[in-house]
């Protein structure tokens, strides 16, 4: 089994059932997991801020850094898999998008990030089925090609799934 | 059940950690001052081979991406700046530490090395956004050294983190920093406190590690410095971790009296965090490599 490790800004893809995607120590980043039933694709990009506005020329190199470039550039990606550009019928996963704690939401960049993914994700129609956002704890998150499983591990927690 | 150690064991423990390097040592207390030159750090550096040799393979590394080799230790220092020359040295001289596993927060070896790294990075940009004078190679020193408590009491938290996450979930418990007191009698920021003190480090340094999580309660003049360390730890937090006490601390809403930070400024420090530290992680790497 193979895993494709995906660090801050990238995405990545696959349909070979002996893989996991997988991304490491989400804070207030957010994991957007896509699934393509009809290929058995799953593509996954690691979103670190909401907007590209920021920096455009990162855009260049990275665009799954932001949630207004990384999904699109994730369902291009998977087209190369046979998946419908459109996204039509994927299956949508979230995870992340962590903050610290403080009762004001002061610098909450993490529930900035989940908004942003959710609004793009609204100009395809897509809606995630399972998501875990916000909290105050890093996440893991390692999804199975085969099985579309998704296992979400922290520090000192136990393991659950989404 | 397994005896928990004392406030004593940890206190002993800490007088067996070796001293650090004098190039270190000097190295940290030149450049705690507001009025240094960069002679004087070049000077310890040129009396250390060992540091010097690693700081030209550091420099000539592929990370940095240099098109002409660099082969005097003044342009070495110059290029990768006081900052750095001060953190190599410090992770050199005290790599056992840095680079431990933190069993006690359930973090993998070099967990705490990238945590302390994140947050001088972070640390030194949030001094841009400083309503006083601050210096920015001061910020990215007690960055480094912030959280070195941890690698001091992680050999002591025996499988407690999900004893503590669960009493901070409940509401039992404040933040972890108090469950590491109830604990073993002793945070991790009063850990590195002792720990700063036996190494003899600048005052300044030693505020920023025990105040790192409660900036009020520091001495006024180190207040912006230390406010600097908390908010960088906080975005390091951010940025990613593998500790169990990642995000387990409070925000100290008081920041504003010194800082003018808005939500974009904390995203481009996301962003400086994140491209920086891996450029450095790698130039560092392939510096020990070639030095070994």
């Amino acid at each position: 089994m193979g895993n494709i490790i995906l660090g801050v800004g990238e995405l990545g893809a696959t349909n070979n059932s002996a893989d996991c995607v997988k991304t490491f120590a989400l804070g207030s980043c957010v994991a957007v997991i896509l699934m393509c039933p009809k290929t058995h694709t799953v593509g996954m990009v690691h979103v670190a801020l909401p907007e590209s506005k920021i920096n455009p020329d990162k855009v260049k190199t990275r665009p799954g850094y932001f949630a207004d470039t990384g999904i699109s550039a994730l369902l291009k990606k998977m087209t190369t898999f046979g998946c419908d550009p459109s996204g039509r019928g994927f299956i949508v996963k979230l995870a992340g998008g962590a903050r610290i704690m403080d009762p004001n939401n002061t610098f909450n960049i993490g529930k900035r990030n989940a908004l942003a993914v959710k609004k793009t994700l609204w100009k395809y129609s897509l809606g995630a089925v399972a998501e875990d956002l916000g909290e105050t704890y890093s996440r893991t998150v390692t999804v199975s090609v085969a099985t579309g499983e998704t296992l979400i591990t922290s520090p000192g927690r136990k393991d659950w799934k989404i | 059940m397994e005896q928990r150690a004392t406030r004593a064991d940890i206190l002993a423990a800490i007088q067996e950690i070796p001293l650090l390097s004098p190039s270190a040592s000097r190295l940290l207390q030149i450049a705690s001052r507001e009025d240094y030159d960069i002679d004087e750090i070049i000077e310890v550096v040129k009396c250390d081979s060992a540091l010097t040799a690693r700081l030209l393979k550091t420099v000539n590394s592929v990370a940095y991406g240099l098109v002409h080799q660099v082969t005097s230790i003044d342009r070495a220092v110059s290029y990768l700046g006081e900052r750095l020359v001060a953190g190599i040295a410090l992770e050199d001289s005290a790599k056992a530490l840095f680079n431990k596993e933190l069993k006690g927060y359930e973090g993998p070896a070099g967990e705490l090395w990238e945590h302390d790294l994140r947050t001088a990075v972070a640390a030194r940009e949030i001094t841009r956004h400083c309503t006083t004078d601050l210096s920015k190679d001061l910020a990215f020193t007690a960055g480094i050294l912030h959280a070195i408590g941890k690698a001091v009491l992680s050999d002591f938290l025996h499988s407690s983190a999900t004893e503590l996450l669960a009493e901070i979930d409940s509401h039992d418990i404040n933040d972890y920093l108090e469950g590491e007191r109830n604990i073993l009698g002793m945070d991790h920021t009063e850990a590195g406190f002792e720990l700063a003190k036996a190494w003899e480090l600048p005052e300044s340094l030693q505020m920023a590690i025990r105040y790192h999580h409660t900036p009020q309660q520091a001495p006024e003049q180190y207040r912006p410095l230390v406010y600097a360390v908390h908010l960088g730890c906080i975005i390091a937090m951010m940025s990613g971790s593998h500790s169990s006490d990642a995000l387990q601390y409070h925000l100290d809403k008081h920041y504003t009296d010194y800082f003018n930070i808005t939500n974009e400024h904390i995203a481009m420090a996301l962003l400086e965090v994140n491209e920086s530290v891996g450029v450095i992680q790698a130039a560092l790497s392939e510096g020990r490599e070639l030095s070994e």
